[in-house]
């Protein structure tokens, strides 16, 4: 009886061992990829895109109709070229006549129509239908390869709405027939060089080859088909477990390396890893100017001079994150650097401000207080959106506040209800965002302009107005810039009403025989499987 | 639970000759209007929460996103927001009495079908922590109570270890040791049955921990009853008395136990499924919660409740095989 007693650790053991006899998804085949992402799309339809964490699955599935090339400048693709009228109001697109959609239907400008009559379709994106074809009028057939766009107004972010997600081009067979089009799935197909033939909820996507696919954007790496025969990714929001599946040889490529890792992954001589700055804006604090304190701006400065942000970022961050300067992100063409080393840092400006603006007493605990009252503002952050440690740097922005300035800096993580609730009743101060939007004008659109959508600066100023309003209508870039460098310098320098924080940027750690990864140009966030290959 | 069921018993069908229900008819009524009562509870309380949570729906379906009375009136008509809390509430009930979930605010489809899809991975999961847990806890209690101290103390740090760590460490620990060091088990794949085996583990452990203390208390407490000594006086291995009598007066206490450990496995199967990359119900319902994706955390809390009324049903018939006393009332 005791030998048997004795072996039954070893039986559970040999029967554990028994059960595991896996082979690494490496082994199944030279051309399957199997890719760890963090996040799992809400939707596969590309109309109801709205996640940058799942741009990267889009543009397998689908195409759009203009690409942007390495340098951000537009590339032909399903449209083979454009005309825009004198007046801005007019887009003529000449299509590509070679293009088939998955299921066989052909790819024309009727097709092209229907998709823009969809968008437009009341309770189908009343998000897009409002803000990315605001200007939109109407789209009339010219021939099978050739489409006019009407606008009621000039646009300057048409054509970055015409490469982007939300413009990839559905089947209009998908369109009328799919059984959950918003949902989107293996019955909505698209022109792209993958078909998704299998969706596991919580687990996995799974696509495999378009072998008819030869229409890739001008300035791909091959053309034909994708290299891949398919490719799957698994859905692990964990980051370490990521890790973990691809130093294990499970998965030959993940996105979204914490900075805590990456040391470990660089170190790997098995493993490549890659990194890239995201486009739209800068994560950062916008202060509430339409109450006590940050009504003065002479608190805001305070603010921003009272933390040695590249000290806070480093112990964070361990080095991986790149210190912002202004709102609008560092990768982008409106970016302006006379910004840079302007502000922040200095503890003793930090008190002489707070001093002048009448915060001159200390109660018990070191807080500053004018009136009897406590110099405190809170932050109200939905976890949904909390990502990057953001938590942790709130924390040592928090410790730094208290302990050179006296100010009372309270952080809240809440649910997105909540959230919403101290928004509407203004019961915050601070109120953190980064926003991925490839141009960064269409994201500034709607943080800085008075009635903004998230305009929770509550800032109004007729000035900033008109150049975001000039700033959009205009496809002159050097005009946009010279309108964009202005908003930058009154929002940042002049009246101090924004913390611009760190560029948020993605990463890739892959197996070194997996090549052709990178990131979209204009994006910053991972680009398709198209051009990727296993090397023997 | 235990007390409550003798006396649960006698009332109905004493008065009246005529009106009497015979007793293996009248259980099952009453037990079944108990239960409707209790969805019907569990459904106007998530109900009533969600109602009072921080937050307006059209706020969360807008989102982050343009914000223009267009919108919202888009919005509102879509999915009948404009008509009052208690016309809503009503047709939410008359919906479910048809079996219509509701559609997912976040998701764009029928929560049936949603859910439909979920189920089958997390009942598996469940089903195969709590078969973790009670081989586990049965083995180690059976071998180690009454027995000499040593191995007794090793166990009991072991349970206690099992019981107190957070499930998600268990999961990360497992799977460093047996995925990616070993290569024994992969993360993820739920079709597959080896990428079973961590997450039961992961989740079925500290069920084996509480388990297995309970069992090995209530074996040596049986042990040292007057009929353990008449058994064994009888000349019965130690082995036998163990199994043939002392286990069954030792599973009480642990069937009882049974209906907690419904609530850790449904709980820690948001926390296992997300780890390993599983579908599942409990990832489901945590994408909901956060969305505030009213529909599916209301299924979801249905669900719930129904997986408790079926439980607590069967556990009321456990009881009766386990103890005879039970039987003959």
């Amino acid at each position: 009886m005791k030998a048997i007693r004795g072996a039954l650790p070893f039986i559970l053991v040999a029967a554990l061992a028994a059960c595991g006899s896996q082979t690494p998804a490496a082994q199944t085949g030279g051309t399957a990829l199997t890719w760890a992402v963090e996040t799992e799309p809400i939707t596969f339809n590309p109309h109801q895109w709205g996640q940058n964490k799942a741009r990267l699955l889009v543009f397998n599935q689908f195409d759009a109709l203009v690409a942007r090339g390495e340098d951000g400048s537009f590339v032909p693709w399903l449209a083979r070229s454009w005309k825009v009228s004198d007046d801005g109001r007019t887009y003529t697109l000449e299509l590509r006549d070679d293009v088939t959609f998955q299921d066989g239907t052909k790819f024309d400008a009727a097709a092209v129509k229907a998709n823009f009559d969809k968008l437009r379709e009341p309770g189908y994106n009343p998000t897009v239908a409002a803000i990315q074809l605001h200007a939109f009028d109407k789209a009339e057939v010219v021939s099978p390869t050739t489409l006019k766009i009407t606008l009621k107004e000039p646009d300057g972010l048409f054509l970055d709405f015409l490469s982007s997600p939300l413009a990839g081009q559905v089947s209009p067979k998908s369109l009328k027939e799919a059984e959950d089009l918003k949902a989107g799935g293996p019955d909505v197909v698209g022109t792209g060089p993958f078909v998704l033939d299998r969706y596991v909820r919580g687990q996995e996507v799974h696509y495999t080859r378009n072998p008819r696919y030869n229409w890739p954007p001008q300035g791909s790496a091959h053309q034909g088909p994708a290299y891949l025969s398919e490719v799957t990714y698994r859905f692990l929001p964990q980051a370490a477990v990521r890790i973990g599946a691809l130093t294990s040889g499970q998965v030959q490529v993940v996105e979204g390396v914490p900075a805590t890792d990456i040391q470990t992954v660089k170190s790997d001589p098995s493993l490549s890893f890659q990194s890239a700055l995201n486009s739209g804006t800068a994560f950062s604090y916008y202060f509430n100017t339409s109450h006590p304190p940050f009504d003065d701006r002479r608190v805001r400065q305070a603010f921003r001079e009272a933390v040695d942000l590249d000290t806070v970022l480093a112990s964070v961050y361990q080095g991986t994150a790149k210190r912002a300067w202004s709102v609008v992100a560092d990768t982008s063409p409106f970016y302006d650097p006379s910004l840079e080393k302007t502000y922040g840092g200095d503890a003793a400006k930090a008190n002489a401000l707070l001093d002048a603006a009448g915060w001159t007493q200390r109660d018990a605990e070191g807080y500053r207080t004018k009136d009897g009252k406590r110099l405190t503002v809170r932050s109200v952050a939905a976890a949904p959106y909390v990502r990057d440690r953001r938590d942790i740097l709130a924390q040592a922005i928090q410790a730094r506040l208290k302990q050179t300035a006296g100010i009372d800096f309270q952080v809240r993580i809440v649910d997105q209800g909540t959230a919403q609730k101290a928004y509407e009743d203004d019961a915050f101060e601070v109120f953190e965002n980064s926003r991925g939007d490839s141009d960064a004008g269409a994201a500034l659109n709607l943080i800085l302009p008075k009635g903004g959508a998230i305009n929770r600066t509550h800032f109004a100023d007729a000035a900033l107005d008109t150049w975001l309003a000039g700033a959009t209508a205009s496809s002159d870039t050097a005009e946009r810039k010279a309108l964009y460098a202005k908003v930058q310098h009154k929002v940042v320098a002049d009246e101090a009403i924004v913390f611009p924080i760190y560029v948020p940027s993605d990463q890739i750690a892959a197996s070194r025989n997996v090549q052709g990864l990178g990131f979209d140009p204009v994006s910053g966030t991972p680009r398709g499987v198209y051009d990727v290959r296993i090397a023997a | 639970m235990t007390a409550a069921l003798p006396a649960r018993r006698p009332p109905a069908g004493r008065g009246l000759a005529g009106l009497r229900v015979p007793a293996w008819l009248g259980t099952p009524v009453r037990r079944l209007v108990t239960a409707v009562a209790v969805l019907w509870a569990a459904a106007t309380t998530a109900y009533a929460a969600l109602l009072l949570a921080p937050g307006d729906t059209v706020d969360i379906l807008v989102g982050d996103g343009a914000d223009t009375p267009e919108i919202r009136a888009q919005i509102v008509a879509e999915w009948g927001l404009d008509r009052p809390e208690a016309v809503r509430y009503l047709s939410y009930l008359g919906r479910l009495l048809h079996g219509d979930l509701g559609r997912s605010y976040q998701l764009q489809r029928d929560v049936g079908e949603i859910l439909a899809g979920q189920v089958g991975p997390t009942v598996r999961l469940t089903l195969a922590a709590a078969a973790v847990g009670v081989v586990l806890a049965v083995a180690v209690a059976v071998a180690t109570a009454g027995r000499s101290v040593w191995p007794r103390r090793i166990v009991s740090a072991a349970e206690l270890v099992a019981v107190s760590v957070p499930q998600f460490v268990i999961g990360i620990v497992l799977l460093f040791v047996f995925s990616f060091s070993l290569g024994w088990f992969p993360v993820s794949g739920a079709a597959d049955p080896q990428a079973l085996v961590l997450p039961a583990l992961a989740l079925g452990l500290p069920v084996a921990g509480v388990l297995g203390q309970v069992l090995r208390e209530g074996l040596e407490r049986a042990l040292e009853q007057p009929f353990a000594v008449t058994a064994r006086s009888r000349g019965l291995s130690e082995r036998a008395v163990v199994a043939r009598h002392a286990l069954r007066h030792a599973l009480l206490p642990a069937v009882t136990l049974a209906g907690w450990f419904t609530g850790v496995l449904l709980g820690g199967a948001v926390i296992t499924e997300a780890l390993f990359g599983r579908p599942g119900l409990g990832r489901v319902t945590m994408q909901a919660v956060t969305g505030k994706d009213m529909p599916v955390v209301m299924a979801v809390v249905i669900l719930s409740a129904a997986v408790y009324v079926t439980i607590s049903a069967l556990l009321d018939l456990a009881y009766r095989l386990i103890d005879p006393r039970l039987r003959s009332a």
